[in-house]
């Protein structure tokens, strides 16, 4: 009886431990952290699965040149990625440093408190000499650096210059010219626009550059900062114009629920006109087996006097609650990253990098081309603009428009409402 | 006797533990969310008690939508994917040729994660190249070739056909396993009374199935309610809405609009659901077993 006793009291003994052990996570931590002070310093860095074709050969680098930092890199997929950072950022485990997006995407982050105020380094470092001014404009929230600018890319309209010989066309200079062109296009037997609505962003990249159109710059901007109602006949329009594109089959039957880089592919192969889209095509284009240089690129003619390019940043941003050994590693770590030696000698699969100057890839022509035309301008791309309740109202209302279960003017009220219940939640 | 009282629950204990840890705590937490307004890290939660609920009946078309998906949904699921598992289990439960390689080949897509059916099914479903509409295209009935998930109307039913396609293997083998273990002598016995086929599986095969039923039905209905990825995958919740499902709007409030009360109230709706079906089932199912 006593020896049934004894192992009863162990087991429950057992049981307390494992669950005592689970909940003292904190401690070892703090064994862990305490690396720190043989002079060794460990960060965490979260970034993207596509990412990691230069970022693994860029951290071997950066750790032979930094002998004491420790690098341990996760990568994710993109909705991974959001979705590990929200998780993280509730229970206070973020990693010292991750990729984000600008705009409502990564303001989420030091709008809490959970981000390094940079402003300081950024001045000290002198990044004003080394990353261009839009990037270090769009790494801020509330007038404090909170990131460190890492792309900085625009969208212009690719087309294959070949289907435009043949057809005898130039760039466009007016709307009303695209649309002529779209028409004749369309007559000679090809679909004009490669688009691919699942998900609603690539669709609201159209969207967007029809309310530039319509509602002009000033008009654009209040919408997007939600000082002005979406239930504007402007808005209306452009959901009009959307519907008249569908409707016309200018897009690929079926497109609404079609994957954005699906819908892109007959593109490559001429089989589609345009694609409003970065520089990065370039690379879908030569893995395709063409040549970059065999497609051309234009702003979209949205008639503005300054006709802007939607565009948006993407950062490194470094967590506000790690110790400052980590904080100085992970900053040496962003810059190394972003810097212009690094930059130049991967440029090849870089992207857009957001510095002053860097090297021009031949594999890539329309990096440089299109870092020329953002002279006039940009504008914030919408998903990075709006907060993601209003995004999602606006991909709902793109989708409804297209089968006509809304009109074009109960879209912009849809879209009116979701921004004010956002607004009375804030 | 004291000893005798506490065994079993030694037994039971560690697993019990992990069970509360791992899930009661983790839901109560979540109910106890679902009365607040927080968006997940700031310091303050304001209790709001029932509105999250309210807006989600009264405001949310999209909850509304997704409620009634997954009520759709279940109700399929229910009945063609556990109703094409018995057909299939029934046929291989036979001594046909080939019945081991028509076993794994009914099997195989349930191994298959959601992603990969989701994209597989995406192909077969293109609007212009893909399987369906080619092949429909090919036998002189272009007419009705259709972009079947762009269509509201229809995107909902082609996501169910890839999930009936992947889903339908799991209930098979648990049929399977069901009817070998009903004893050939209550089929002879039946014979030699002059029951015929139809009647031996309606007095036979049903009635000493009725355990195996309750666990199909306990996971078809699981799996019904919890249904994401594949939905995800094939259409992101669109068009316009139209396949989003209370996961799905869960995953959205919760991780992108930053609305954790609302996407915790989506998880308890999601779970009362589950509760008020499967609870009175299990009850009834056991109580017939025991009489």
């Amino acid at each position: 009886m006593g020896k049934k006793r004894l192992i009863f009291l162990l087991a429950i003994t057992m049981v307390l431990v494992v669950v005592l052990s689970a909940c003292s996570s904190k401690e070892g931590s703090d064994k862990a952290s305490s690396a720190s002070d043989t002079g060794e310093t460990t960060i965490s860095l979260w970034v993207l699965n596509d990412q990691a074709a230069y970022l693994k050969p860029i951290l071997e680098s950066f750790q032979k040149d930094n002998p004491t930092i420790h690098v341990e890199a996760t990568y994710y997929g993109t909705d991974p990625l959001k979705e590990s950072l929200k998780v993280a950022a509730s229970s206070k485990t973020l990693p010292t440093m991750w990729f984000t997006w600008g705009g409502s995407l990564g303001a989420f982050y030091p709008e809490n408190g959970l981000t390094m105020d940079l402003t300081e380094t950024a001045a000290s470092h002198k990044w004003s000499d080394i990353y261009n001014s839009a990037a270090l404009d769009m790494v801020k929230y509330d007038n404090k650096t909170s990131g460190i600018p890492f792309h900085v890319a625009s969208l212009g309209m690719f087309y294959p210059k070949e289907l435009y010989a043949k057809l005898n066309l130039n760039p466009p200079t007016s709307f009303a010219e695209f649309e002529q062109q779209m028409g004749k296009i369309k007559e000679s037997g090809i679909t004009p626009l490669a688009v691919g609505g699942k998900g609603g962003w690539d669709v609201m990249r159209l969207t967007e550059q029809l309310l530039e159109h319509f509602a002009g710059p000033e008009l654009h901007d209040k919408l997007n900062a939600l000082e002005a109602s979406w239930a504007d006949p402007a808005v209306e329009k452009s959901f009009e114009k959307l519907k008249e594109w569908s409707d016309k089959n200018y897009f690929e039957k079926g497109f609404i629920t079609l994957d954005p880089l699906e819908a892109e592919t007959p593109l490559y192969q001429k089989e589609r006109a345009y694609a409003l889209t970065g520089p990065w095509i370039d690379t879908n284009i030569s893995g395709a087996g063409n040549a970059p240089d065999s497609f051309g690129v234009f702003k979209f003619p949205n008639d503005q006097p300054k006709v802007r390019m939607s565009s948006f940043t993407e950062m490194f941003q470094i967590s506000g609650s790690a110790d400052g050994k980590e904080q100085e590693a992970a900053v040496k770590l962003g810059e190394y990253i972003t810097g212009p030696d690094i930059v130049n000698k991967y440029i090849d699969q870089y992207g857009a990098p957001a510095l002053k100057e860097f090297t021009f890839s031949k594999q890539s022509p329309h990096t440089s081309e299109m870092a020329g035309m953002i002279g006039d301008g940009s504008f914030l791309i919408s998903d990075q603009a709006l907060p993601q309740a209003v995004v999602q109202k606006l991909f709902e209302a793109q989708d409804a428009v297209v089968l006509g279960e809304w009109t074009p003017a109960q879209a912009g009220q849809e879209i009116q409402k979701a921004v004010e219940t956002y607004k009375s939640g804030n | 006797m004291k000893i005798k009282y506490w065994k079993p629950w030694t037994f039971v204990l560690p697993a019990l533990v992990a069970y509360l840890i791992v899930i009661v705590a983790p839901s109560l937490y979540t109910l106890r969310l679902s009365f607040f307004s927080w968006n997940g890290i700031a310091a303050d939660k304001k209790f709001v008690g029932i509105k999250n609920y309210t807006y989600l009946l009264t405001e949310d078309a999209v909850f509304r939508v997704a409620l009634r998906n997954n009520i759709l949904w279940m109700a399929g699921s229910l009945t063609v994917i556990i109703g094409l598992g018995l057909m299939f289990a029934l046929l291989l439960n036979r001594r046909l040729k080939g019945r081991s390689v028509f076993r794994s080949i009914f099997y195989f897509p349930y191994v298959l994660s959601g992603i990969i059916v989701a994209l597989m099914w995406t192909w077969l479903y293109h609007p212009t190249k893909g399987f369906f509409n080619v092949i429909l295209q090919q036998i002189g009935l272009s007419q009705l070739t259709h972009p079947w998930l762009a269509d509201p109307k229809t995107a909902l039913a082609a996501v169910f056909v890839a999930a009936v396609w992947q889903g339908v293997g799991l209930p098979m083998v648990l049929f399977l396993a069901g009817l070998q273990s009903i004893p050939r002598d209550c089929y002879e016995a039946a014979i030699i009374d002059g029951a015929k086929p139809r009647q031996s599986f309606r007095y036979i095969t049903i009635p000493l199935l009725s355990e195996t039923f309750v666990v199909v039905f306990a996971t078809t209905l699981v799996n019904a309610m919890k249904v994401y990825d594949i939905i995800y995958g094939m259409t992101a919740g669109g068009p316009a809405q139209s396949t989003q499902v209370l996961s799905s709007w869960m995953y959205y409030q919760t991780f992108k609009f930053n609305n954790i009360g609302v996407g915790s109230a989506i998880s308890w709706v999601l779970v009362l659901i589950t509760m008020i079906i499967i609870i009175p089932y299990v009850y009834y199912t056991n109580k017939k077993s025991h009489l």
